[in-house]
């Protein structure tokens, strides 16, 4: 516990001149045009851009989800280049946690079963007192042997985030966490994330187009047309809008 | 309508390989089932055909116009005509030419040694006819017979048992006959007729071995002279014959001729493939069915969107049920195809394996174009049928909602419905099998059964896929649970899936039960009726095999080591107007070395006047020993004999015994079907059983058998019809694994955004294939578990109203070996179905399943 509590510039996970491309010739998308950005760890991270801007493509090529067309991604000091799928599994599992829009629970498991999910795809039993106050820090103690479909949107969400933490990996990326949900059950699960980053020292990266969920961040990046266009730390809901305003008008 | 074929069309457009396993499901039963029927009417056809070829040239046949069928037996046995008629019949006007047709058994033994045919079809003997119009079979090569000891075989039987003109062989007519082979012939130009086999031997060789004493045939065969119709001949004979003679016309005998092979074994082997067929169509029913339950399923929302749109209810159903027309019309049409594609491979694959095929077109007969079209349409539309009317009742408010899946099942009036159908199976079963007894009842009680498990199914499923599953859990862990899950998750749609292959594992386990039990019962009734130490018998099956000498068991008995020998030869006589098969034999050495339960009266006593009769037997004529009654001969004499002994068990002993000497006067081509023997005490069973086959060489061989070899042999036809069983069923099992497969396909359809998750949070593909696949073993185990309980039952049904409905005694016994087999199989197909689901949900791309709405 005491060596990941320690607060260390060292980076969860990075792209380096990433270049993703969709289709080919006349029809091809440049979703991301080189784009250079490191979640350190031990943070909670927004990306931030208006739609088509590439930010669920930086998000889902940095998790190891979709590859790169060129440039590198790497969780930790693992090159995800470099893995077969077999290996890219298995890193997703033991090393990365998801929280998605639409909650994306098993309907045939139950709470508890779902948390324990990557733990037990890997065959570990993980560590109970961490699974244990998980469930207390997302207030689910009353609920485990429920199915997800007993659950409201909010409840589910945060069963979500606890799955995404349980195997306590090395960055968790949720993928638009609030979409789904109303504004109160929205600012539960952001608190959620924010307080287990500072608690735990954990890494989230975020991806949102929610100026208020940003703020719930330690640092904001922009992305636009699939570049890096800024960068914001201490962000609140204001000076993210603000921002986002201003690629409104083409510059 | 319009915008209902439209919707139809692009529905089924986008959705093809959704109806991929119905297509084939369709396509496979159709075509089963158009081959049938081709392959039946071409066979009959070409039979018709050689038939008229071979026998064109005969106008009229004279025989004796009686005939004693014995009960069980298809055929009668007919009394033979005195050839002192051919005379009288060539100097009646019209007549250019007659003689007589002897026939009997005579089985040749092939090259290496061993007799050719006799698992079925008649192996044949007779007076080779010199007049080539009327002789059925034609010299192809050589020459006729033209003194003792030689012999005209039909092609088909010297190829299969490798012979050539010039070789020299042993014929069993039954005594064996050394005769040599100087020429080959054909029947209506084929190389036999099917697979009978002929020896034509010299007509004093036919009657000398052949019948009883010279001077009888078994028919006089006339040519007509110029000018004379057969009609004319026959009307000229008919004054001239002597009372219990008839003149048929040749058009007469030949269809007659026909009708036994086309009408008896023909029909039989068509009702046979039809009923696999039907058993073939009834599981696609449910694999169709679910289909389309489980699309129309996964479109509510896009039918409630076209209700919410302005469609009416019955728009919404007709594009349904114009898409189940589509496929099943499609569908049907190749089956079709496929079928007669499969009936001219058979033609063609005939002759090759032996036997012949006679040459002709595919008869494609209105009737069988149309019925499978009509059949397959039929099934595929009824099974449609629900699934489309449930699609119209989509209201227009499923829009809105979440993509609802059918997770309906154990309903309480399904509960009640099942447990009462089952409540009312068991009851008319244990009525047809234990009350008043009548395979009837007992069928309609296996019906009512399968209809309970079929309804009780949902009910069922969710906890024996629990129990079946539960190891799972522990041994693939969380692999292993998702897959149970998965298979609990609807459990209609798994208990559907179940059904098809439930109903295959039941008929497979009914015959498996039956089987056995009939073995079982073979062999209680030889080592409980048959005390001697070794049977000779020749192994035959049906109609053919020429039987063994009567000489054999009295050579036998000459054995310094054998105490009895005893040989059991078959007669034919009415008893009391009716047909009765009649064991002839030496009634003292009868009951050394069989057990014939409680005899009243001594086997000693029965001489030329006497006869023996089961107990049951007695009773039901209300006969008592030294009552009197009259027995009537195939030669037509009639003679009264007295009731001297009552016996407990008919088992092997027949169910009328009379003395050989009795039999003497009125016998036809002597031959015994057994030789019962015993040894001296101290005289080792290797000793005795060598002494016996040493012997037995000397009689063409025969198979000398120990106790337990004969009761094995005795059931050998069992195994033989439970392979062709087997092979005619697995086309059952495969629809209903093209079942298992495609209700996966499209579950997987339904949960690609939930297989997404479990990839992006770190389920390996390895663990997502394994996934897939257990829940089609589970959903397999099932059906498979369920099958074998249901054709449990059913077996045990047949066997215990077979028992109450016949007088011998039924043995029920349940194989274990073969069960587990059957099981294992079952649970094996599964694995092999959900093989391709398994592979085609590990290719899913991770994040376009999660996109997935």
């Amino acid at each position: 516990m005491t060596a990941t509590t320690t607060t260390t510039t060292r980076t969860a996970a990075r792209v380096v001149d990433a270049v993703k491309v969709y289709g080919s010739g006349d029809t091809s998308v440049r979703a991301l045009d080189g784009v250079s950005v490191d979640f350190p760890a031990g943070r909670f991270t927004a990306i931030m851009g208006p739609s088509g801007s590439g930010k669920s493509t930086l998000m889902h090529c940095a998790a190891g989800l979709d590859t790169l067309t060129s440039g590198t991604a790497h969780i930790g000091d693992t090159e995800l280049g470099t893995l077969d799928d077999r290996r890219l599994t298995l890193m997703r599992r033991d090393r990365v946690g998801f929280v998605f829009q639409a909650y994306n629970l098993v309907p045939t498991l139950t709470v508890v079963e779902n948390i324990t999910l990557p733990l037990d795809l890997a065959g570990d039993t993980g560590d109970k007192e961490w699974i244990d106050a998980l469930i207390d820090v997302v207030g689910l103690r009353g609920r485990l042997h429920h199915r997800p479909s007993e659950l409201s949107g909010g409840q589910q969400q945060r069963v979500a985030v606890a799955r995404a933490f349980a195997g306590r990996p090395d960055v968790v990326f949720a993928d638009e966490p609030t979409g789904n949900l109303d504004s109160r059950s929205g600012e539960e699960v952001l608190g959620l994330l924010g307080r287990t980053v500072r608690q735990t020292a954990r890494t989230v990266v975020m991806v949102t187009h929610d100026p208020v969920a940003a703020a719930h961040a330690d640092e904001v990046v922009f992305l636009a047309d699939g570049r890096l266009v800024d960068r914001m730390t201490s962000p609140t809901a204001d000076k993210v809008l603000d921002r986002m305003k201003a690629f409104e008008v083409p510059s | 309508m319009n915008a209902s074929l439209r919707i139809s069309v692009s529905s089924l457009r986008a959705h093809k390989r959704r109806f991929a396993g119905t297509f084939l499901a369709v396509l496979l039963g159709v075509a089963f089932l158009a081959g049938t029927l081709v392959m039946g009417d071409t066979l009959r056809a070409s039979f018709d055909t050689m038939f008229g070829n071979a026998t064109s040239g005969t106008d009229a046949v004279v025989r004796s116009a009686d005939t004693i069928t014995t009960p069980g037996e298809s055929q009668g046995v007919r009394r033979p005509v005195d050839t002192g008629l051919v005379k009288r019949i060539e100097d009646t006007p019209g007549v250019a030419a007659a003689v007589p047709n002897i026939e009997g058994a005579g089985q040749l033994i092939g090259a290496d040694g061993d007799p050719i045919g006799g698992a079925g079809p008649p192996t044949l003997a007779g007076n080779w006819i010199d007049d080539p119009k009327l002789n059925p079979y034609q010299l192809a090569e050589g020459r006729a017979p033209s003194k003792s000891g030689e012999v005209v075989v039909n092609r088909g039987t010297a190829e299969r048992g490798d012979l050539k003109i010039g070789d020299t062989t042993t014929l069993r007519t039954p005594d064996p006959v050394k005769v040599t082979i100087v020429g080959l012939a054909t029947f209506g130009g084929e190389d036999g007729m099917a697979q009978v086999t002929f020896t034509g031997m010299t007509q004093a060789d036919a009657e000398k071995y052949l019948t009883a004493k010279p001077g009888e045939a078994a028919a006089i065969q006339v040519r007509a002279g110029p000018g004379t119709s057969q009609q004319e001949l026959v009307d000229a004979l008919t004054p001239v014959l002597p009372k219990g003679i008839e003149a048929i016309t040749g058009q007469e005998s030949a269809a007659e001729n026909t009708d036994m092979i086309s009408g008896q074994f023909l029909s039989l082997f068509t009702t046979f493939l039809l009923v696999f067929s039907g058993v073939a169509l009834l599981v696609a029913t449910f694999s169709i069915h679910n289909t389309f339950a489980i699309v129309v399923a996964q479109r509510t929302r896009e039918n409630a969107l076209l209700r919410a749109l302005g469609a009416s209810r019955r728009q919404v159903t007709v594009s349904t049920l114009v898409e189940a027309s589509a496929v099943a019309v499609v569908a049907s049409a190749a089956g079709l195809a496929g079928g007669i594609g499969i009936a001219a491979g058979l033609q063609a694959l005939f002759p090759a394996i032996g036997f012949p095929f006679p040459d002709g077109d595919l008869v494609i007969s209105g009737l069988s174009m149309l019925l499978p079209l009509v059949v397959g349409v039929v099934v595929c539309l009824g099974s449609a049928l629900l699934p489309a009317v449930r699609a119209g009742r989509t209201t227009p408010l499923a829009a809105l909602r979440e993509t609802a899946v059918d997770q309906s099942g154990a309903s309480r009036t399904r509960a009640a419905v099942g447990g009462g159908l089952g409540a009312l199976a068991i009851a008319v079963t244990l009525t047809g099998v234990f009350v008043s007894p009548s395979l009837w009842l007992a069928g309609s009680g296996a019906l009512l059964a399968l209809a309970a498990f079929v309804v009780l199914g949902p009910v069922a499923s969710t906890t024996a896929v629990r129990a079946l599953g539960s190891p799972l859990d522990r041994l693939r862990g969380v692999t292993g649970g998702l897959a149970r899950r998965n298979a609990l998750r609807s459990p209609k749609r798994t208990a559907a899936t179940a059904s098809a292959l439930m109903i295959g594992v039941a008929v497979v386990s009914l015959f498996t039960v039956f089987g056995a039990s009939l073995k079982a019962t073979m062999d209680q009734t030889v080592s409980r009726s048959f005390a001697g130490d070794v049977a000779v018998s020749t192994p035959s099956f049906g109609a053919g095999g020429s039987g063994l000498s009567p000489r054999l068991a009295g050579a036998i008995a000459e054995r310094p080591e054998v105490d009895t020998a005893v040989g059991l030869g078959r007669g034919v006589a009415e008893v009391d107007g009716k047909g009765r098969a009649l064991t002839v034999t030496d009634p003292a050495a009868l009951e050394r070395t069989f057990d014939l339960g409680t005899v009243q009266g001594s086997m000693r006593d029965l001489g030329s006047d006497g006869i023996a009769i089961t107990e049951n037997e007695a009773d039901k004529q209300g006969l008592k020993t030294g009552d009197k009654t009259q027995l009537t001969f195939t030669d037509g004499k009639k003679e009264t004999f007295t009731v001297r002994v009552l016996y407990g068990q008919s088992e092997l002993a027949g169910e009328y015994v009379i003395t050989r000497e009795a039999w003497a006067p009125h016998r036809t081509q002597d031959s015994d079907t057994l030789v019962a023997v015993s040894f001296k005490d101290g005289v080792s069973a290797a000793d005795g059983k060598a002494a016996v086959e040493k012997v037995a060489a000397a009689y063409g061989n025969p198979e000398v058998q120990t106790r337990d070899e004969y009761a094995q042999s005795s059931a050998g036809g069992i195994d033989m019809m439970l392979t062709l069983v087997y092979a005619l069923l697995a086309l059952a099992v495969l629809i209903a694994l093209l079942g298992i497969a495609n209700t996966l396909t499209l579950a997987i359809h339904e949960r690609t955004r939930e297989l997404g998750l479990l990839r992006a949070v770190g389920q390996t593909r390895a663990q997502l294939r394994a996934m897939v696949r257990w829940e089609s073993v589970l959903v397999a185990a099932f059906g498979t578990v369920g099958g074998l309980v249901l054709g449990g039952f059913l077996g045990w049904v047949l066997v215990k109203a077979s028992d109450g409905a016949s007088d011998s005694a039924f043995a029920f016994s349940l194989p274990p070996a073969q069960l587990a087999l059957v099981a294992l199989v079952g649970v094996a197909a599964g694995a092999l179905a959900g093989l391709r689901p398994a592979r085609r949900a590990a290719r899913l791309d991770v994040l376009r399943a999660i996109a997935t709405e």
